[in-house]
């Protein structure tokens, strides 16, 4: 409209009122401010009125389940399964890394919006684990279900509270040096069953021109994996019921062989048997190291084999046990339960949940979605074909060898995160391995 | 003017406009009104749930359990006896004053060289921005790449023949807080570039030309008129800075997780530590509130100063 349209509307006095800049502002002002209140009234009327609706349709053909893992496949093998079974049941999966699903798990239980079925870590030791989150009433008891009384009784300590099955582990993972095959052959190297053995395996092979170790400590769990592996040689060989002592306090850190562990970890970076620079090198560059024939192991958890293997080539990598003393007969390895799930206390789906559990548990799914990540069947059994990659290790477990992961059995989470932070500082030599202990013990004896 | 409209011919009308409409009184209320609906918004998401959400820092809550026991002023008493939270307090502040007062001036000289009439300039104003747009995430992961021991950094130290650069950027604990602070402030440069430019774009010409005929040379009028000028895209770019510093987490948590060590432990990270992954719910939320004091109080400080030297400007 041009000005003398404007003007002459005006000027002619008509009925029509103005619609000026201004009054449009107010207008628009005024719109906002309404929108802006209906918004969380509308939320209001919509958390109130839906209760009822999200009940309903929880308790009917739907399932929410959280994981962790960078690994999508092992879950897809039990979900598939499920969905076989009950395909009316509409099944959404979570799955975020690590830390994301601490926090985001841990709220959700706090405020009543967990999924039915979730992932926990057995034991203690971090702020997911069975017994952080279990004594609090947000797992429920599933010592009734037929798979419980199968668990292995080595598990029983890190699976059950109060005597009462709390979660179902689907997997064993051990700890182990995964080894490079092909450095093996063209060294004519044999696994080592010693420590000695192992240093002159490790001179050999820093002769050579390759890395005996690749270590990633920029990545603060790869800091542990060295200790935990010695550890069951130097502790737990000699006396087996070294956490019940620990618990009691008739053992520390200190006086016990965590510190001949920690002088055997110092050890091999002194001779010069790491990459570069432990301290500056991840979790990723460390497996590449070993994937792509640079490094000849890495002491691992073996579900980083399937990782290393898509960094290399498939079937070039072995695991091998990490001597910790002088004595062939006292090498233990850390073996643990690994992927567990337990069941939400205040389920929507209850029974959808167990049945999920009760498919989990069934020999065959359990085998594939171990096969699939370097682990083992969280409940042994006849039809499980052991990847040769890991044949090296299962002795011990038939043995009885085997330690669970030593953070399963701390009394809370600050002592693994000691132990990250320490390691760390003995490299950087900021600390004694008398301090690091120390540190260790005071995180300990804070308990629960 | 023929036509012109008055104020006394417009119809009185009733309601919200027409008391917007009296006089100037009315008029002073008209921010209020519009601001409300954001204001009420603001309050109902971010006030009562900050303020509901300190009562945690007085208790012993885990973040799991329903209950929690009140433990007056303990929380900020081990708070003062944490040596690990007091060295985090320090890296907060060098890494905050660093990336503050290095980003902003890399802000400004980028600012300065994308406002000259160059063919390439909207191009390099991209490039430049660029960074910003990742997820800081995704660049700490570049980074530890760039950073590693074999990286690509280090690689082209060596062919440059400056071999005697090299260190262990990530591995070192006197040098990962500084390697953490360069790649802050390498995501961040181009934000305070754009700011600036703003401001540089808002400079009217004449006062350029008037100081070149009075003798001033290029020093002299970036000093006694560009400065001043953009005094206000200053302000708004060291407040976000320090601000940002100050909480800064993301990138310290992907890039070396607080370590080697303790080396580049912040106050975020601390209380990350403590309310997500130890469970000590109650202490986070203490230190959570001691950063946000400080955070007020070096934001509403600053905020003063540069405010004072808009006006003298």
């Amino acid at each position: 409209m041009s000005k003398d349209k404007r003007d002459a509307v005006r000027e002619g006095g008509s009925s029509k009122r103005e619609f000026s800049r201004q009054d449009f502002l107010y207008f628009v002002g005024a719109g906002a401010g309404i929108a802006a209140l209906s918004g969380p009234l509308a939320a209001c009327s919509r958390f109130i009125g839906g209760a009822g609706q999200g009940s309903s349709s929880g308790g009917g053909g739907s399932l929410r389940v959280a994981t962790t893992g960078i690994n999508p496949e092992p879950i897809q093998v039990f979900i598939g399964a499920f969905k076989d079974k009950n395909p009316d049941t509409k099944v959404s999966l979570t799955n975020a890394d690590t830390d994301k699903y601490q926090t985001t798990l841990r709220t959700q239980l706090s405020s009543g919006t967990a999924p039915d079925v979730f992932f926990v870590w057995p034991g203690n030791g971090n702020a997911m684990a069975l017994k952080q989150v279990g004594p609090a009433g947000y797992i429920a008891d599933l010592s009734d279900q037929p798979w419980a009384d199968d668990i292995p009784e080595r598990y029983e300590s890190v699976t059950q509270l109060d005597g009462k099955t709390m979660i179902l582990p689907t997997t064993t993972t051990l700890i182990g040096a995964i080894t490079n095959k092909q450095i093996m052959d063209d060294l004519a190297l044999e696994a080592p069953g010693t420590w000695n053995e192992l240093l002159s395996f490790c001179d050999k092979i820093k002769a050579s021109g390759k890395v005996p170790i690749a270590l990633g400590n920029a990545t603060p769990w790869i800091t542990q994996l060295i200790d935990y592996a010695l550890v069951p040689s130097t502790v737990y060989a000699d006396n087996p019921d070294f956490d019940e002592d620990m618990k009691t306090g008739k053992a520390t850190f200190a006086n016990s062989g965590w510190r001949d562990a920690m002088e055997k970890y110092l050890e091999l970076n002194d001779r010069g048997y790491f990459n570069e620079s432990p301290l500056g090198t991840s979790y990723e560059q460390q497996l590449q190291l070993v994937a792509k024939g640079d490094a000849a192991m890495a002491v691992q958890v073996s579900t980083s084999l399937g990782q290393v293997e898509n960094y290399g080539e498939k079937d070039q990598y072995i695991v091998l046990p990490f001597p910790g003393n002088e004595e062939p007969d006292k090498l233990w390895i850390p073996a643990a339960a690994g992927g567990s799930f337990g069941l939400n206390a205040e389920a929507k789906n209850p029974e959808g949940g167990k049945e999920l559990l009760r498919v989990m548990a069934e020999p065959e799914n359990m085998n594939q979605a171990a096969s699939l990540q370097g682990a083992l069947p969280g409940i042994p059994n006849d039809q499980f074909e052991v990847d040769p990659d890991l044949k090296p290790m299962m002795p011990f477990l038939d043995e009885g060898k085997t330690v669970p992961f030593m953070d399963q059995l701390w009394p809370n989470a600050e002592v693994q995160q000691i132990h990250f932070a320490v390691v760390q500082q003995l490299f950087t030599g900021e600390i004694t391995i008398d301090e690091a202990l120390r540190r260790m013990d005071e995180a300990y004896q804070k308990g629960s | 003017m023929a036509g012109q409209p008055t104020g006394a011919a417009k119809p009185e009308g009733r309601g919200v406009f027409a008391l917007l409409r009296k006089g100037r009184r009315g008029r002073s209320q008209a921010p209020w009104i519009f601001l409300l609906p954001a204001l009420f918004m603001y309050a109902l998401v971010m006030i009562y749930p900050s303020l509901a959400g300190s009562w945690y820092a007085f208790t012993n809550w885990d973040g799991l359990t329903r209950t929690a026991s009140f433990v007056g002023l303990e929380n900020f008493r081990q708070l003062l006896q944490d040596s690990q939270a007091i060295a985090s307090l320090k890296n907060t502040i060098v890494l905050a004053v660093t990336v503050t007062i290095v980003q902003n001036a890399i802000g400004l000289l980028l600012a300065l060289g994308v406002n000259y009439n160059i063919k390439s300039r909207n191009v390099l104003r991209v490039i430049f921005f660029a960074s910003v747009v990742l997820t800081p995430v995704i660049v700490a992961f570049l980074w530890q790449y760039i950073y590693a021991p074999g990286g690509a950094l280090n690689r082209v130290l060596d062919l440059l023949h400056l071999g005697w650069l090299k260190q262990d950027w990530l591995g070192d604990p006197n040098v990962a807080l500084w390697a953490v602070i360069a790649v802050v402030i390498w995501q961040y440069a181009g934000y305070s570039m754009v700011i600036f430019l703003a401001g540089l774009q808002g400079v009217p010409q004449e006062l350029y030309e008037a100081a070149e005929i009075d003798g001033a040379g290029t020093l002299q009028r970036f000093w006694n008129v560009t400065r001043p000028m953009i005094a206000p895209a200053t302000t708004v770019n060291l407040m976000l800075s320090i601000i940002g510093g100050l909480r800064l987490f993301d990138q310290v948590f992907a890039l070396t997780g607080g370590g080697p060590g303790y080396a580049t432990e912040t106050l975020s990270t601390v209380l990350y530590k403590q309310a997500f992954i130890v469970g000590a719910y109650g202490y986070g939320t203490a230190i959570a509130l001691v950063l946000a004091l400080i955070v007020a109080c070096i934001a509403m400080i600053q905020l003063k100063v540069l405010r004072s030297q808009e006006v003298e400007a």
